[in-house]
């Protein structure tokens, strides 16, 4: 269930990219300034979800606190509809110029989910190591799943995906495919045995 | 930290494959073209290249038939030409033909919107035979700005100017009204799309004079769902739509108008000879009217969706239904 979780956030992190430069198009256009934009946005949010999540991970790990991590980007998800085009049309009206602007509006909309989902892989990795008292290979199997996840979700949501629904409809079936791993961690009962001290978990490294 | 070098390099083969998408380059292949560079390699002389922010660009000419091209990739696609004999006149049929604009218009045109600039030999004919009309070329890639300066005599000045920019940015921020506007603005052989939707055109519809023509170059094989799209989206938002069907190539011109009265081929034709009596433009404008035709003419399936900012999968439509030739890639 947990290899399943990672894979999912994997493969969503990057469809919401993709599906995020669709948002992005209509006040901004597509130049390089969109593009430079948005992905450095995702990666931000990720190295900061890598970092933030192992520091929460130190603190009594358990699924059902993964399911609530998990649960914050659903909720954005499924309420996008709501403020997407709100805030990229705002910051169009706003205009900061062809640089800021979208950069902005990447920030806004994309970051922290991106932070919420990179949390996962090394909260998950913690949860393995202690309880499942696996090694090295865990953590292995899980970047190589997120990643794995990650091309999948890029594939399918830009051969298939796109050309089933609207980018808003998609990005609420996110929401919906997140909030339906919620559920089994909630009352999955894995967690850490509260006393003994760990080792640093080896996704501390930090870029 | 794996995770991260994975994602990064998955982000780069992906940003590289994609590069594609965010493209606004112009268009300009046909088969005319396609067939000439295909003839005699050799016969080619290479006279630049490089890998600009958005495609890769070569400029070449061909000695025998003394034109020379901008080409993107792989050459299968121009972005644009001129004869090196005629360097003023249109090479391209579509080009000419998106002229026909003109005959749409009752009045001199006084302010015109260029969307993609390629060798920018639209902008520079139109320029010479209406000197007194204020010009402005929108175009992504500043690299092919510099190619059409420095290769195809483009010249900027006081009445003709280039903005370095996204499209749909220009158009959105513009508040201009103007009395035509050309859509040409590619991505190797497909329009990006947010240049094909609903809330697009209608931001152009609001930059257009009430009497004022769009003239948009689509490259589509004709009936497939890609091409009954782009005329529905068109309908949508524009009372009429006459589409004119490049003889030698997939090119297709919409030419939407933003008034309501329909345009009979007739008046057409009278109007585009008056035009030519006065201006003795270097090609025979009326007689393009032969290709005059009005969108009712194609039976739309009941199914052909709506392209919006939402849902407009136009690059994935682009080849749906279409057998695969096996000449290969039609030109554009």
């Amino acid at each position: 269930m947990i290899k399943f979780v990672v894979f999912v956030c994997g493969a969503l992190v990057m469809s919401y990219e993709i599906l995020g430069s669709r948002v992005l198009a209509p006040d901004f256009g597509s130049s390089v300034f969109v593009w430079g934009s948005l992905i450095s946005v995702f990666l931000g949010g990720l190295s900061c979800g890598y970092y933030l999540g192992g520091k929460v991970a130190d603190v009594r790990p358990s699924t059902k606190k993964l399911g609530v991590i998990i649960l914050v980007p659903a909720g954005m998800f499924l309420a996008f509809p709501l403020y997407g085009t709100a805030v990229a049309d705002w910051i169009f009206v706003k205009d900061l110029g062809i640089r800021l602007s979208p950069l902005l509006a990447s920030l806004i909309l994309f970051f922290p989910p991106a932070v919420l989902l990179g949390m996962v892989s090394p909260y998950t990795a913690k949860l393995m190591l202690c309880s499942l008292h696996t090694s090295g290979s865990t953590v292995g199997t899980l970047y190589a799943l997120s990643t794995f996840g990650s091309i999948v979700g890029t594939l399918f949501t830009s051969f298939y995906l796109i050309t089933v629904a609207g980018v808003t409809r998609l990005i609420m079936g996110q929401g919906v495919v997140l909030l339906a791993i919620t559920i089994p961690l909630i009352f999955m009962k894995l967690s850490c045995p509260v006393a003994e001290p760990d080792s640093p978990p080896p996704q501390g490294e930090r870029p | 930290m794996l995770t991260n070098r994975g994602r990064r390099a998955l982000k780069g083969a992906f940003f590289a494959l994609l590069l594609a998408i965010p493209l606004l380059a112009p268009a300009l292949p046909t088969s005319e073209a396609h067939a000439a560079r295909k003839g005699d390699r050799a016969e080619e002389r290479v006279l630049y290249t490089k890998n600009s922010l958005y495609q890769y660009l070569v400029v070449a000419d061909d000695l025998q038939k003394q034109e020379r091209y901008i080409y993107n990739s792989k050459r299968d696609y121009m972005q644009g030409g001129t004869s090196l004999k005629h360097p003023d006149a249109l090479l391209f049929e579509y080009t000419r033909l998106s002229f026909i604009a003109l005959a749409f218009l009752d009045r001199t045109p006084k302010k015109v919107l260029f969307v993609g600039l390629g060798a920018g030999s639209m902008p520079r004919w139109f320029h010479r035979y209406y000197p007194q009309a204020k010009v402005d070329v929108v175009e992504i890639d500043p690299e092919i700005f510099k190619i059409a300066k420095k290769y195809f005599s483009f010249r900027e000045d006081e009445r003709m100017k280039v903005h370095i920019m996204d499209g749909r940015r220009f158009i959105k921020r513009s508040r201009e009204k103007y009395d035509m506007v050309f859509l040409d603005a590619y991505q190797t052989d497909y329009i990006p799309f947010h240049l094909t939707t609903v809330e697009f055109l209608k931001e152009v519809r609001r930059i257009l004079a009430d009497d004022g023509v769009v003239a948009s170059n689509i490259v589509s094989e004709r009936r497939n769902k890609y091409f009954y799209a782009m005329i529905k989206t068109y309908v949508e938002v524009f009372p009429h739509l006459y589409i004119y069907k490049a003889l030698h190539s997939e090119n297709n011109i919409f030419i939407a108008p933003a008034y309501g009265r329909k345009k009979k081929a007739e008046d057409i034709r009278a109007r585009a000879r008056q035009l030519e009596g006065e201006k003795s433009f270097d090609f025979d404008l009326p007689s393009l009217n032969d290709y005059y035709g009005y969108y009712t003419f194609f039976k739309m399936p009941p199914d052909t969706p709506l392209l919006t900012d939402d849902f407009a999968p136009v690059n994935l439509y682009r080849y749906m239904g279409v057998e695969e030739n096996k000449g290969g890639r039609k030109a554009r």
